[in-house]
């Protein structure tokens, strides 16, 4: 007993010293001095939106999905005097720290990867409303309704063939989702773990939205007996065809994929019977240190069409025009009719329960109810 | 002359001061262990018993039913792995201390380099080398099969542990006594019967302790299953895929306390193991060498030595095509050389480089210092719980690195005490999570330092301060270059624990190697790999260079 108590008294000796330490920290004493600016700003949003920044200062720490996107936020910078810094995570990474967190984010924006993670982090009162002027120019299915979240593009999905191994194997190069099921693919199809790859979580949803719960999940386990594993990356399907380990791939695709033709024998299938998608979210973090320049970002991205045309550029997408239909300077690749017709907004309601049945369907995993 | 008067009044001082001093060390020592280990472990305890404010064991129930398959895959593969790893690292060590001249110092080269292991990487070029398009088993030999299961896990994992613990066995071979040796070979065995009744024997506690400690390792391993598991799961990687998939840290935490049960069970057996080993070696100077012709070992000594030359061929292979890759631009199937993955890493990442350096040279700065003293505290003064606190320290090691990371975000992450974002929570979570190998490698050298000299130097007058300043520290001194350059490799190479704790503006070399393992940039991440590689090797040949020449200053 003696001992524990003493352990206790060293404990709180060694709190009070770290705690000492902490508010010496820089990063904890920014927030104080960038206090006033929190009234000017929503002024100066409401007067001129497009015009002259409001006063913002500081920096403004971005999770992004790629690294990327760093000239986006120097022209950012360059115009409104704000640092950005940048990190690239996983959406799922995001959601599982903001959550851990508990309403103290280290990071303002949040930039990229599959809007279901956004929904769930709504749900839990992670994300910071964002109202401003255009919004109302983006087109309402690619955005939450209460402006907590919105679409930076959408990620489209198909397959990535290998010519090679296919020769080989005397595989069909397959056209369709319908085409995957057949024997001769045994083995040599890959996906990724639809918990971790926002994209193939997209086309789980998008599928049992097309064909229906009993059928989408019939052709699931179907497809399952397909598949040669599930990766736990999101670019494993990708990389394992490029790297001849496997025929087939269930990916996204965008410029980069079409850039692959030149350096692999590859082939790039969009699925007959339609095209599954998933909207890329953009949303501020709630209580984050510097929430007004994250937000005046969300308003920035969207109220110039010069911005969305340079992000359109180094996404190599064209969805931006689908999200603001009324911007100018990009012209959609597709038409959205190959497009499959779903429910965005259940992309995020469903996520758990979905992601709770594929997990067992997957093998190994007992079902728990 | 007057040195002496200066010393004396300086001991004085150190005297008066010393034993509060004293208490203060002792406080912060064991405060911060509290702080950095126990509360973040409480923390992942809490989190999956908690569920809104309220006790539930929902979690467990959960985990228990639905992945009993996967905690299984984790107990056969790690049994299989401290095997089958066991067996060449005591070949590897086997091999190594009874050879000499420069194969022996080949040897040594090899293990020295392969002891940096960035994580992830490895496994990339196992699939790269032995993939179902592989240089070696498609280009070289024609043959495709299926390396992503579990063999391929085990094997990976088998080779990837064998550095560091054939250093520990050739460590414990060649402070063996090898009176014993002689006295048989006197006695007329032949040198076959030598191996297996006297060497073998004589190291038994040390490879027993061998096991145990793969065994932990590789319950803990996530990124070999992650990488080339395929369709096999083990609790640590489905940990990971909570995480990092499902955003559930309350499912992780109770998955990560469950795997805690057989890790402790393990290391229980290793503390008893562990008091044995050390009395192998206690206190006796090294031969160097052990005189012993493994190829007239019979079938023993040829296994032994064809195994450690398959190791040593097969890491060979491994970090050459690591070294390579990140040079090599593929078109259609033909590579060429480029620097292009170079320029692309100077033009972004020089901040990144620097900062990781940095970090890893403060933590092992601190982390050294820590790891001496607590090895002292705990290990010559009565200081309350010690036991207790010495089984705390070994926490981290059992952990898998991600759930020690969201124990951090967890714990620190509202005032008073709120660290998440700043770089000190980063160094922290780095130290905690070396030190319990660190204070392992004081404690062994605090063991080369007689109680009877500190003693004396109380007798002498002498204060708390005055001994730990002029005995005790000064006895450790190669410690702590061990601990020093383990701190800094182990540092550069740790991803699991800080992906969480890195934030924007505060990137280190090996998220970025995570990253671009995640986003499958191999080559990038190749040559992230390389360059930590070649930083670690400079600062271990600087430390060892300061080191000597220190030295030859303390002799004369």
């Amino acid at each position: 007993m003696k001992k524990i108590i003493s352990a206790l008294l060293v404990l709180v000796m060694a709190m009070s010293l770290f705690a000492g330490c902490g508010s010496t920290e820089p990063e904890v004493t920014v927030a104080p001095t960038e206090a006033p600016v929190v009234t000017e700003a929503p002024a100066a949003e409401t007067e001129a939106p497009t015009e002259a920044a409001p006063q913002l200062s500081g920096t403004m720490k971005v999770v992004a999905t790629s690294e990327a996107y760093v000239d986006l936020f120097n022209k950012f910078t360059e115009e409104t005097g704000v640092a950005v810094e940048l990190l690239s995570m996983s959406s799922g990474e995001v959601l599982s720290k903001l959550r851990a967190e508990g309403g103290t984010p280290s990071a303002d924006l949040w930039f990229g990867g599959g809007v279901d993670a956004f929904m769930s982090a709504k749900e839990d009162g992670l994300l910071e409303q964002v109202n401003f002027e255009a919004s109302a120019e983006l087109d309402p299915t690619y955005k939450d309704a209460d402006n907590y979240w919105f679409s930076k593009g959408l990620t489209i999905v198909g397959f990535l063939v290998n010519n090679t191994l296919a020769a080989e194997l005397e595989l069909d190069i397959p056209t369709s989702w319908a085409d995957l099921l057949d024997e001769q693919y045994a083995g040599e199809i890959i996906m990724s773990n639809p918990a971790i790859s926002g994209t193939n979580y997209g086309v789980v949803n998008c599928l049992l939205q097309v064909m229906g719960e009993e059928e989408g999940w019939k052709y699931f386990e179907a497809l399952n007996e397909n598949i040669a594993y599930y990766g736990r990356r999101g670019s494993d399907p990708k990389n394992k065809v490029t790297a001849d380990e496997y025929a087939i791939g269930i990916t996204y695709l965008d410029g980069t994929i079409d850039a692959l033709l030149e350096q692999y024998d590859v082939t790039i299938v969009y699925p007959a019977d339609g095209i599954p998608y998933i909207p890329e979210g953009v949303a501020v973090f709630k209580g984050a240190e510097n929430v007004d320049a994250a937000k005046y970002f969300v308003e920035w991205l969207y109220s110039g069409d010069e911005n969305l045309q340079m992000l359109s550029q180094i996404d190599q997408k064209t969805a931006v025009k689908v999200i603001k239909p009324t911007m100018e300077g990009v012209e959609l690749a597709y038409s959205t009719d190959i497009l499959v017709d779903v429910d965005v907004a259940l992309f995020g309601s469903q996520r758990e329960d979905i992601l709770a049945k594929f997990e067992v369907l997957m093998g190994d995993k007992a079902a728990t109810e | 002359m007057n040195r002496t008067n200066k010393g004396a009044s300086k001991d004085a001082l150190f005297r008066f001061l010393g034993e509060g001093t004293d208490k203060l060390i002792i406080a912060v020592l064991l405060g911060s262990i509290c702080l950095f280990v126990l509360y973040p472990i409480l923390r992942i305890f809490s989190q999956s018993v908690l569920v809104d404010g309220w006790l539930s064991f929902d979690a467990y129930a959960d985990v228990w039913q639905g992945y009993r398959t996967s905690l299984w895959n984790s107990l056969f593969s790690s049994v299989l792995t401290a095997f089958f790893c066991t067996f060449l690292s005591v070949a590897v060590a086997l091999v190594m201390t009874s050879s000499r001249g420069w194969v022996r110092g080949l040897m040594m080269g090899v293990i020295l380099i392969t002891m940096v292991s960035p994580p992830f990487v490895s496994s990339l070029a196992y699939i790269q080398l032995y993939g179902r398009r592989g240089w070696i088993t498609h280009r070289l030999l024609g043959i495709s099969w299926d390396p992503y299961n579990c063999w391929g896990v085990i094997w990976m994992q088998s080779i990837s542990f064998v550095p560091m613990n054939a250093l520990f066995l050739s460590g414990i071979l060649t402070k063996m006594d090898t009176a014993s040796i002689h006295a048989a070979r006197d006695l007329g065995a032949g040198t076959r019967a030598i191996l297996m009744d006297v060497v073998l024997p004589l190291i038994k506690p040390g490879i027993l302790v061998t096991v145990l400690l793969t065994f932990v390792r590789a319950l803990a391993d996530f990124g070999t299953p992650t990488i080339i598991g395929g369709r096999f799961n083990t609790l640590a990687s489905d940990i990971y895929i909570q995480l990092i998939g499902y955003s559930n840290p309350t499912k992780a935490a109770a998955m990560n306390v469950i795997l805690l049960v057989p890790t402790l069970i393990a290391f229980l057996a290793y503390r008893v193991m562990l008091e044995k080993s050390d009395k192998l070696t206690a206190g006796r100077g090294g031969q160097g060498t052990v005189d012993l012709k493994l190829h007239r070992c019979g079938a023993v000594g040829i296994l032994a030595m064809v195994f450690s030359m398959l190791f040593f061929v097969m890491m060979l292979l491994q970090y050459g095509s690591i070294f390579a890759s990140g040079f090599m631009k593929v078109t259609r199937g033909v590579y060429s050389f480029s620097l292009d993955y170079v320029r692309q890493l100077i033009k972004y990442d020089s901040a990144t480089i620097v900062r990781s350096v940095v970090y890893a040279l403060i933590v092992s700065f601190v982390g050294t210092f820590f790891a001496m003293l607590f090895a002292y505290y705990t290990g010559r003064r009565n200081v309350p719980g010690r036991r207790f606190f010495d089984f705390l320290v070994m926490m981290p090691y059992m952990i898998p690195g991600t759930c020690f990371g969201i124990g951090y975000i967890l714990a620190f992450n509202k005032a008073p005490m709120k660290l998440t974002g700043t770089a000190l929570i980063v160094m922290a979570c780095m130290l905690f999570k070396q030190l319990p190998t660190t204070t392992k490698l004081c404690s062994a050298a605090l063991t080369q330092v007689p109680r009877t000299l500190e003693l004396s130097a109380r007798d002498l007058g002498g204060g708390r301060m005055a001994v730990l300043r002029d005995v005790i520290l000064p006895g450790m001194r190669t410690a702590f270059f061990t601990c020093f350059t383990h701190n800094f490799s182990s540092s550069m190479t740790t991803a699991g624990a800080i992906i969480f704790l890195i934030n924007p503006g505060k990137k280190l070399l090996v998220f970025n190697l995570f990253d671009k393992v995640y986003l499958g940039e191999y080559p990038m991440a190749s040559l992230i790999a390389t360059l930590i590689i070649v930083i670690v090797l400079t600062v271990e040949g600087l430390v060892w260079l300061f080191s000597r020449r220190k030295g030859k200053r303390y002799v004369s």
